[in-house]
């Protein structure tokens, strides 16, 4: 049985074609997908990010029961910041990555994705005193882009002007707003309860700078930036280190699966997440293989073709000696060059400028 | 060309005979599975291309696609606007987003091909 958001039945208004995501029926693309990447880039773009998880943990004691369960350190994390973390098992596998937001002093909003969330939530409430799901009563707007504040504020969140890059804040109609996103573009993460989930929608919509947009661009967008994806790039296969996550971990904390983070520090003998650009239009796909002097050395978890950046981009995990910029590697099946990059692969997001 | 005077195949590709010349691309079901086309291999012209052989890839946003060669034959043309235009096989996917031209094909593998109203049948099996 698919499940849907509460703005699902919005999706047909622009000609959303939907598709099956962990479960969800969720929009692929409205307009297309080059044509909605773009609009991010250059307009407002609105995502229904509904299907994620949320879970509120309230209390000295609860934080610090979920800090113990990832990579950061939750109890350090400033009233008003986010913060990018992972949930690890006792191998050091990723369960999850996720978002932790502090719109208050006592409370901590944990924000989970899709696929892994029935494991999550027994996982916290197993766990963690008090913890609430609010996933089922909770939807996720994301608007994006370089006109992102302007469009906010044409529906009167002028008090959102001075949340920084990755900041969060909890508003007096107790909507939460999180300047954060999946783009690299300026953008707000909206948490709002799903009884005003349409409403918020509809009027984001009346306004000329905003298009709708999919999974598709979603997934163009966040490639572009380096960023992995729950299930794909990351999964349980994979410690945070290999994720890329170093400057993630709080070393001075507790957390499942250290003593093997640690070995695995210690020893630099692990494959890592990194960028790839192809030379030309031609991408490196999921699940390629990826060689360098002729040896298997790792493989692709990600690859698309990169709207704003006009080439074949992925991502893919290598040696970490391999793991420096420029180093060619060949992919799939007819061995397509690819070259390792640093994030990000599309440096002009608008992401940390300041809003005036 | 018109869509109802071409051969198909269940791989969603069309193949039209005009005088002894086999042009080849790919149907409008495809290209809506495939979404926006950014990228697409030729083959080298003079090439003999055997039936269920790979004559070109198709890739989107989404996904690479392998194109088999429904019949056996020579390759005596390829639309190489598509190197500069990918997209031209989403704009028109029946004209001037064909993509390769055959010549010395076998007819007997062209004739066993569908028809278009043999393909409509069989694009309603699919999408059950």
């Amino acid at each position: 049985m698919m499940r849907y958001t509460p703005i699902a039945p919005e999706y047909a208004r622009h000609q959303g074609r939907v598709v099956d995501f962990h479960g969800w029926g969720l929009p692929l693309h409205f307009f297309g997908i080059i044509e909605e990447h773009a609009h991010v880039r250059s307009q407002a773009g609105v995502f229904d990010c509904s299907h994620m998880g949320e879970f509120v943990v309230r209390g000295d004691t609860a934080i610090a029961a979920l800090s113990d369960m990832v990579v950061g350190d939750l109890v350090a994390l400033p009233v008003g910041r986010c913060r990018y973390t992972a949930l690890v098992q006792d191998d050091g596998g990723i369960i999850d990555d996720c978002v932790a937001m502090k719109p208050a002093h006592d409370e901590l909003m944990l924000v989970t994705n899709a696929g892994p969330l029935h494991e999550v939530a027994a996982l916290l409430e197993a766990c963690v005193p008090g913890v609430e799901n609010i996933s089922h009563r909770t939807a996720k707007i994301d608007v994006q882009g370089p006109l992102a504040f302007q469009v906010l504020q044409a529906l009167g969140f002028d008090d959102i002007r001075e949340l920084g890059f990755w900041n969060v804040k909890r508003r007096e109609d107790g909507l939460i707003v999180a300047r954060a996103g999946y783009t690299g573009e300026l953008g707000y993460e909206l948490y709002t309860p799903n009884s005003a989930a349409v409403s918020l929608w509809r009027a984001l919509m009346e306004l000329s700078p905003v298009m709708p947009c999919g999974l598709g661009a979603r997934d163009t967008l966040r490639t572009e930036m380096g960023y992995p994806l729950s299930g794909q790039d990351v999964t349980k296969a994979r410690t945070p280190l290999e994720a890329g996550m170093e400057r993630f971990i709080a070393w001075h904390t507790e957390f499942p699966g250290k003593q093997t983070l640690l070995a695995q520090r210690d020893s630099g003998d692990y494959q890592v997440l990194t960028p790839l650009r192809s030379p030309d239009r031609r991408a490196p796909r999921f699940g390629y293989v990826l060689r360098h002097d002729g040896r298997d050395v790792g493989e692709v978890t990600s690859g698309t073709f990169g709207p704003s950046v006009q080439c074949g981009i992925g991502l893919g995990y290598v040696p970490l000696a391999l793991a420096q910029p420029g180093t060619s590697v060949q992919a799939g099946p007819r061995e397509q060059t690819v070259f390792v990059e640093k994030p990000p692969l599309y440096k002009d997001g608008s992401g940390r400028n300041p809003v005036t | 060309m018109n869509p109802d005077t071409l051969k198909y195949t269940e791989e969603h590709e069309w193949i039209i005979n005009q005088d002894g010349i086999y042009t080849l691309g790919i149907t409008e079901y495809a290209v809506d599975e495939l979404g926006e086309i950014t990228f697409v291999e030729l083959p080298e012209v003079g090439k003999f291309i055997e039936r269920g052989e790979d004559i070109a890839i198709v890739e989107s946003v989404k996904a690479a696609n392998d194109i088999y060669s429904p019949v056996t034959g020579t390759v005596v043309e390829v639309n190489d606007i598509l190197d500069m235009e990918p997209d031209l096989i989403n704009r028109d996917c029946y004209g001037k987003g064909w993509i390769v031209k055959l010549k010395d094909v076998n007819e007997d593998e062209y004739n066993d091909l569908m028809d278009a109203r043999s393909y409509r049948g069989f694009l309603k099996t699919v999408d059950q």
